[in-house]
């Protein structure tokens, strides 16, 4: 401690600089840890609170899906001996038809049973009415609100508003506003309430509910309801408490929960070489300084703990700052990801409040600082092995020996059988994580050796650029791969994360791509709201002969789509015509036979099953497969295995027929419309509005209107790229400024030397810019050939744990153009503040010897 | 060709340090100098303020008429460059250029063609007789050799004025004869002004002119 006081402390206070930037590799890769696992963790609680407030005192909750179930369950439920009280529940997403105000689930409940399992907690009301459910009831037009929602847009009771219904938009009247706590809290107030009975008009829901909730009977544990609803109900119904909502919710954002894991492992992973970057500099820096200690007695390991002090004191200070950082970071990720989360329920799922634990944030300081020990640990070994008289000598010491090298090359080359091995065996998944974490150390380990050939390969043509500034800036990195490699390897990982993920992202679009352009080939898509992902409006089947008969379509093929819960994974029910199907948007199978396969579907005597789906479960064609419906349990084969991105966590394609038997359930969520030839997309489109103006609301799609919807919602699930992209600039700049401070201070005779034989100022910038772009080539060239590598990974770990999605590899070369100016600039803004450092120093002082 | 009036150089710190002290002087053009003193008498102080490297607290210093007092950074820098040649002590050769490249350096700084500079340099170096170590770096050379090398980079612009700072201090007595005898030569040849700073007598005798500096002031100003 005293030697930290003594020694390290006036170092520190030395270059505040310096130690402000080391720091920030830690402030950077604890923040990104904290700040993603925050807002996963936000986004959730979020969810979870929002089920447990619309939940109320329900203990259980009856569901089929989302494919809602006969009105006639409830019978069977409420009958049931240990069900004290069950309540019938329609849930719909409405457009609230108010700029700004976005959707509002509305809950369709029965009023007479639901006050003993929901609280309204009504701040103002219509007494008489909400009293008295049967008057509420009686009128078809009551709702009640949330009071922030009512106070955003100037509502109160009796106030008359209107709202998109599948019967178009209708006028209600608010009959009372609910206290903003509990149930009226979720989603941030955009909730609402109205009859059952009234909502399945309005919602088109003919004769179903989609849950059923309820209490038990005094005595009767949930397991015991729980068993005695399984038996009753059959398997094709879930019963589960209202939490389990939340467990699906966490499978579908499973597939972000990994990638944000893999972005901070590599961020911590760039933390590291930051810290090793300045702990090894810091060692060099201080070879005479630690020789004089060992001269005075001081014994190695004195030396060694004295380095790994300081790297703890500084993990510590930094994964202090990345804990405040991060937090301020979730809020922004969070709200990135409710918003992509939203086609859950269709409302956005807002995280108003960052949800942390304490055990995280004590995992992220126990990483930030082990991550930084562990950095120091080399530098600290150097440290202690100095010998006291080479130290007090002048000479060249960052040089990398031969032995060192072949050491390296060695370790790299055991590393990389054993890694390919991994990938090239089919094994466990912790073995091919383990190639993979393989695969990033050879070329960790590869990374000073690449960066001195590639410095030695760009001196020509820094020279031949620049004879003097280009030759000394690629000198530089030639004589201290030390300093140089650090940097370069921290920018090589975070570019190589970006360049993987901006792969998988045009990969994931090109297939989405082709097929969107397989699949969605109809001219015309009708559907009940605007936002195509909202299953929770729907069509009679009725409106599509109605539709079939309208001038100039020439066929209309009806879609029913829902997830169902298929060996405890949500999955999508795709129900349609499947004759139609194959004569307007045949697949190529990738089981299966092209035509059979449709045939046998389309006769009720096979399914098909998308390939994510087939990979994922790992189903075969051929395999039979049961699916449990509400009147009894399908048992079909799979007729064909085709690629289909309806869902991500995979589809099940059906006949419609199929489909009604199995779910009772003939309505439509969409209506898929070829016209004729002689007709327009866009006189059809009013045809058909026309047609069911006041009616119904109906949202006519044209084809290329969709697919820009589906493409948008890709994007969004790959805004990720653009924050670490911005991750791979900060790397960039913050290693750069690193390493050009401790370049500017070694290099001080060679630039007084420079100026004293006529180098003016621009000149000295110059070599200053050119080394630091230099180094920005370096960490692009190694960070493309290593992302090109880690994009095979990220492709692989989709394909086997993520979406069973089999993408094409096809390397980013777009973002990889666009990274080149970004961060050659980057480096080059890096550069501007060092070489101005280096134009203003003393031109004696840099020339006198110590 | 080199003026100094009333020159002080003090260094600030914790304690002010007045290395120089209202020194004047005048080099004439083509003149042998040595400076003499002993060590903290201010000879680098003067040699620095000489060659523009360092500015004076107060008084002035011209060269070839030429006041560096109004010149900015990129001003003095072009004076040293155009008319200045340096030679060090510890040579200050940059290790990572070849011989050709170090003498060279000028040269490219001054945005000469390539071919010319080539040209030049390999001349340079025939000069001090290197001819045969064009692609050596310096740490694969002598402490003579080096000292060759700085003197053919400080020739490579055949400036006016020579300044060395203990061009011999780092080498033994025969290499240092052997380097000094190549500065007279090249002086005697060049006709060049070259003003040499030295603890060594003998190399002072062999100046025409010997200035002694003691406690930044002169203490004796000899013309043989």
């Amino acid at each position: 401690m005293n030697l930290l006081r003594l020694i390290s402390w006036p170092y520190v206070r030395k270059h505040v600089l310096r130690t402000v930037l080391t720091t920030a590799g830690i402030v950077l890769g604890v923040a990104v840890f904290v700040g993603m696992h925050t807002a996963n963790q936000s986004v959730l609680f979020a969810f979870n609170s929002t089920v447990d407030r619309i939940a109320g005192k329900t203990e259980l909750q009856v569901s089929a899906g989302e494919t809602g179930f006969d009105e006639a369950v409830l019978e069977t439920v409420q009958g049931a001996a240990t069900v004290r009280v069950a309540v019938p529940v329609i849930e719909a997403v409405v457009d609230s038809q108010r700029e700004g105000q976005g959707n509002l689930l509305v809950l369709g409940t029965d009023m007479t049973g639901d006050r003993s399992l929901r609280d309204y907690d009504l701040e103002d009301a219509d007494e008489a009415i909400i009293d008295d459910p049967l008057v509420f009831l009686a009128q078809a037009d009551s709702i009640m609100l949330t009071k922030a929602f009512a106070d955003r847009n100037g509502l109160s009771v009796n106030s008359v508003m209107t709202l998109g219904t599948a019967l178009g938009p209708r006028a209600f009247t608010v009959r009372g506003i609910m206290k903003s706590k509990g149930l009226a809290s979720a989603f941030g107030g955009n909730l609402a309430i109205m009859d059952i009975y009234a909502a399945q008009r309005m919602f088109g829901r003919g004769r179903t509910f989609d849950r059923i909730d309820l209490a038990t009977r005094p005595g009767v544990t949930i397991e015991e309801a729980g068993a005695e609803l399984r038996t009753l109900l059959g398997p094709g119904f879930q019963v589960d408490v209202p939490a389990g909502r939340g467990q699906q919710f966490q499978a579908m954002t499973a597939s972000y929960g990994i990638m944000v894991s893999i972005s901070s492992l590599f961020a911590l992973f760039i933390g590291m070489f930051i810290i090793y970057n300045a702990f090894a500099i810091a060692v060099t820096q201080r070879r005479s300084e630690i020789g004089i200690l060992r001269a005075l007695g001081a014994t190695g390991s004195q030396v060694r703990r004295l380095f790994l002090l300081e790297s703890a004191a500084t993990g510590l200070v930094g994964s202090l700052g990345g804990l405040a950082l991060g937090l301020l970071m979730a809020r922004g990720i969070a709200a990135s990801i409710g918003t992509i989360m939203q086609d859950v329920y269709g409302v956005a799922q807002r995280a108003d409040e960052i949800a942390t634990s304490p055990a995280l944030l004590g995992l992220a300081l126990a990483v930030g600082v082990g991550t930084s020990v562990v950095a120091a640990l080399i530098p600290a070994g150097q440290a202690a092995r100095v010998d006291p008289v080479q130290a007090l000598q002048k000479g060249r010491y960052q040089v990398l020996s031969a032995g060192e090298n072949r050491a390296r090359l060695m370790a790299a080359a055991a590393l990389g059988i054993v890694s390919v091995l991994c990938v090239a065996v089919p094994t466990s998944r912790p073995v091919f994580y383990a190639g993979y974490l393989l695969a990033i150390v050879v070329a960790l380990l590869l990374g000073p050796i690449l960066a001195l050939v590639l410095s030695r390969a760009i001196r020509p043509l820094l020279k031949w650029l620049r004879p003097v500034e280009g030759a000394l800036a690629a000198d530089s990195l030639i004589q201290a791969p030390r300093r140089t490699s650090a940097s370069v390897a921290a920018l090589m990982l975070s570019l190589a994360l970006v360049t993987a993920f901006a792969g998988m992202a045009r990969a994931s679009y090109n297939s989405i791509l082709d097929w969107v352009n397989g699949t969605l080939n109809p001219d015309l898509f009708v559907s009940p709201s605007q936002d195509v992902v909202t299953r929770t409006l729907r069509f009679p089947a009725a409106m599509g002969d109605e539709l079939a008969a309208l001038p100039g379509i020439e066929r209309v093929q009806r879609v029913r789509n829902a997830r169902i819960l298929f060996r405890g994974t949500p999955v999508m029910i795709v129900a349609t015509d499947i004759a139609s199907l194959a004569e307007t948007a045949p697949r190529e199978p990738v089981e299966g036979h092209p035509t059979e396969m449709y045939r046998l579907t389309a006769a009720g005597q096979g399914l098909m099953i998308s390939d994510n789906l087939a990979r994922l479960a790992g189903l075969h064609a051929g395999d039979a497969i049961e699916i449990p419906a509400p009147a009894g349990i399908i048992s079909l084969p799979i007729a064909g295995i085709i690629v289909d991105y309806s869902d991500q966590q995979g589809s099940i394609i059906m006949d419609q027929a199929v489909y009604q038997r199995y779910w009772r359930d003939d309505t439509v969520n969409v209506f898929r419309i070829y016209l004729r030839d002689d007709a327009t997309a866009d006189a059809v489109s009013r045809s058909i509005l026309s047609t069911y103006a006041g009616e119904r609301q109906v949202f006519v799609l044209t084809n290329g209107e969709l697919r820009d919807y589906i493409l948008r919602v890709t994007d969004q699930w790959f805004g990720l790229t653009s924050i670490q992209i911005a991750v791979a600039v900060f790397v960039a700049i913050l290693g750069i400024v690193n390493t050009l401070t401790v370049s500017i201070t070694d290099r001080r005779r060679e630039l007084g030397v420079l100026k004293a034989v006529g180098g003016l100022r621009g000149q000295i910038r110059r070599t200053i810019w050119l080394e630091a772009i230099s180094i920005g080539t370096l960490g692009l060239v190694l960070g493309f050939a290593l992302g090109a590598l880690n994009l095979y990974y990220i492709l692989q770990i989709i394909e086997r744990d993520i979406a069973g999605m089999r993408l094409d590899y096809v390397f980013p070369f777009g973002t990889a153009l666009a990274l080149v100016p970004v961060i050659l600039i980057a480096a080059f803004v890096a550069a501007l503040w060092p070489a101005e450092s280096a134009v203003r120093g003393s031109l004696v002082e840099a020339l006198e010897y110590e | 060709m080199i003026d100094l009036d009333r020159v002080t150089r003090q260094f600030e710190g914790k304690r002010n340090v007045t290395a120089l002290r209202e020194v004047s002087l005048t080099i004439a053009k083509g003149d042998l100098v040595s400076i003499v003193g002993p060590s903290g008498s201010g000879k680098s102080t003067l040699l620095n303020l000489m060659g523009g490297l360092d500015r004076p607290t107060t008084g002035s210093v011209a060269i070839d008429g030429e006041s560096l007092a109004n010149l900015g950074d990129d001003g003095l820098t072009r004076v040293r460059r155009d008319k200045i040649g340096f030679i060090f002590q510890f040579f200050n050769l940059l290790p990572t250029l070849s011989c050709l490249e170090n003498v060279g350096l000028p040269l490219h700084l001054r945005g000469w063609a390539r071919r010319k500079v080539h040209e030049r340099a390999i001349e340079l170096l025939q000069l001090v007789q290197l001819g045969h170590r064009v692609h050596h770096l310096p740490e694969e050379l002598s402490g003579g050799e080096r000292q060759r090398v700085a003197i053919a980079r400080a020739l490579s612009i055949y400036p006016p004025i020579l300044l060395a700072d203990e061009p011999t201090g780092n080498l033994d007595t025969r290499t240092g004869g052997d380097i000094l005898a190549l500065i007279d030569d090249l002086h005697r040849r060049l006709g060049a002004t070259v003003v040499i700073v030295t603890h060594d007598l003998q190399v002072a005798e062999r100046c025409q002119r010997t200035i002694t500096l003691r406690d930044g002031g002169i203490e004796q100003d000899v013309r043989r």
